[in-house]
């Protein structure tokens, strides 16, 4: 490792756990004997985008950052599906054997929240950062891509991806960490180049001709009737309390209004807070901020 | 038997009956196996091909636990790119597979038989809230004997499965008969079979079969 970045610390422990026939990549911050709190990254991260986040909550708790199938440093399954993740946060909860905050971001707060309703025992207090779901069917941030055709067609694309493609173990590489760092900043542009080469460092690995991602390039990649309007109505069920955090700057990959107020009206106990001048990254684009409401939040359980 | 590959791993594929007729294609129902199709083969004109879907019979667990009807289909739609054109018969969980497939491989699939048996109807029209059996079968797949099929298959049976996004499948297809013994059927198979393609057929899997051949 030979990039730093102020604030970023790298974790005390690392351990595996088994979930469903995978070995799952578990890195801890903090004192061992503390209260556990569970973090989950979002969708293409892994357990060392909390390197500047985690610190701060470890000042109080155990901090464990699971890396999901097929990121990181976690196995690879066969094939994906939004239930087993979830049930991979189950299994990582249930070997702690106490129960455990947990807090997620994005696509990691889906996960989070569905782990939450799925083994309350094993869930104190839920926070979700930016972690609400996609819009509703039909509606595109701008720039991202939508898919054309009917239904059937949709499935024969994915039956014929799935034959091609399954088998390749990465994208194009990068000639240079340097460089995959502002590929991803083209996708993420509120991030700074220096946070992205210090989390490039850590979520990628050499092959012949560069730097690729180490996840898999299949990771969450499926096909199904799967409906948006289907998130919310499950929070209804949710026993513990709830904060829910985003960015106040709009972003391309987080939930605007509407669609976030609506969802949330169904959790039945929330508490709220946007965090300024941030995006959807709230806890790398202003950790102290995101960081002092986690801590106040969790504080009063 | 024969080995196909079917994303990351291989699925198993048994011939129940060589001939030189059109081919027939059978997927079993959840928990069941090639072998169900046994006696139904000896009735088929030609060749008749049956797959073993992951995680039952003589093909693999899925590494990982993750099995849904749409999965179960790309290894059927790989079984499909073995047998050439096919008909298909499917029943329960492979009944609404076949479907899938008809639809998707419509040029390839003449006509595909629905029949009733076990995963037929998914979790409903759209997901139900109370979730208690995911945590069974995580303690399922823990327990020191080896049941005899993936006790992850169960997702197939919560499965949301809405009625329109089966009759996209069944406009799609060319020719679709649905089994029909008087029992009651799950609103996606009801959606499917009132499509201009379909149409109702003997509760007897035999005389259904029989229907199946232009």
């Amino acid at each position: 490792m030979d990039v730093s970045y102020p604030g970023a610390v790298a974790p005390l422990r690392q351990r595996f756990v088994v979930s469903l026939g995978l070995r799952l990549n578990v890195v801890e911050w903090g004192d061992p004997g503390g209260e556990p709190l569970l973090l989950m990254h979002g969708f293409y991260d892994h357990a060392r985008s909390f390197d500047t986040f985690a610190p701060l909550l470890a000042q109080r708790y155990r901090v464990l950052a699971l890396d999901s199938r097929g990121h990181g440093d976690s196995d690879w399954p066969e094939a994906y599906t939004w239930h087993t993740d979830v049930l991979d946060v189950v299994n990582v909860l249930r070997e702690l054997g106490r129960p455990a905050h947990l807090v997620g971001h994005s696509r990691g707060g889906g996960l989070a929240t569905d782990a939450a309703l799925l083994f309350p025992a094993g869930v104190r207090r839920l926070v979700s950062m930016d972690g609400f779901g996609p819009p509703p069917a039909g509606w595109e941030a701008e720039g991202m891509r939508r898919y054309q055709g009917t239904v059937p067609e949709l499935l024969a694309a994915f039956f014929d991806w799935r034959r091609t493609n399954v088998s390749r173990r990465s994208f194009r590489p990068s000639p240079s960490l340097d460089e995959l760092a502002a590929r991803r900043r083209q996708q993420n542009p509120r991030l700074s180049q220096e946070w992205l080469r210090y989390f490039a460092e850590r979520g990628a690995r050499a092959i012949e001709g560069g730097y690729v991602w180490k996840v898999d390039p299949y990771a969450a990649r499926g096909f199904g009737p799967w409906r948006p309007e289907w998130i919310a109505p499950a929070w209804r069920g949710l026993t513990m309390p709830m904060l829910a955090l985003w960015g106040d700057q709009p972003d391309a990959w987080g939930l605007p209004d509407p669609w976030r107020s609506e969802r949330l009206a169904h959790v039945p106990v929330l508490e709220t807070a946007p965090i300024a001048e941030a995006g959807h990254f709230i806890h790398i684009e202003k950790p102290a901020e995101t960081a002092a409401l986690v801590l106040d939040f969790l504080g009063r359980a | 038997m024969k080995r196909i590959a079917s994303g990351r791993g291989e699925v198993a594929l048994h011939e129940l009956r060589a001939g030189a007729g059109p081919t027939l294609l059978a997927l079993h129902a959840l928990g069941g196996s090639a072998r169900d199709f046994a006696a139904l083969a000896a009735h088929w004109p030609g060749r008749v091909l049956a797959l073993d879907f992951a995680g039952h019979g003589a093909s693999a667990w899925t590494r990982g636990g993750s099995y849904t009807p749409e999965l179960h289909a790309a290894c059927a739609d790989d079984a499909l790119l073995e047998a050439g054109d096919a008909y298909l018969v499917g029943a329960g969980l492979g009944a609404y597979v076949a479907l899938l497939l008809a639809g998707t491989r419509a040029p390839r699939v003449p006509a595909a038989l629905l029949l009733p048996g076990r995963g037929l109807e998914g979790g409903g029209p759209a997901p139900r809230f109370e979730r208690p059996l995911e945590l069974d079968l995580l303690l399922a797949t823990e327990a020191t004997t080896r049941p005899a099929f993936d006790p992850m298959l169960r997702a197939c049976e919560t499965d949301p499965r809405p009625p329109d996004y089966a009759r996209h499948f069944a406009d799609a297809a060319r020719r679709l008969l649905f089994a029909e013994d008087g029992g009651p059927r799950a609103p996606w198979w009801e959606a499917a079979r009132d499509a201009a393609t379909s149409e109702a057929a003997p509760g007897d899997p035999l005389a259904a079969l029989s229907r199946l051949l232009p």
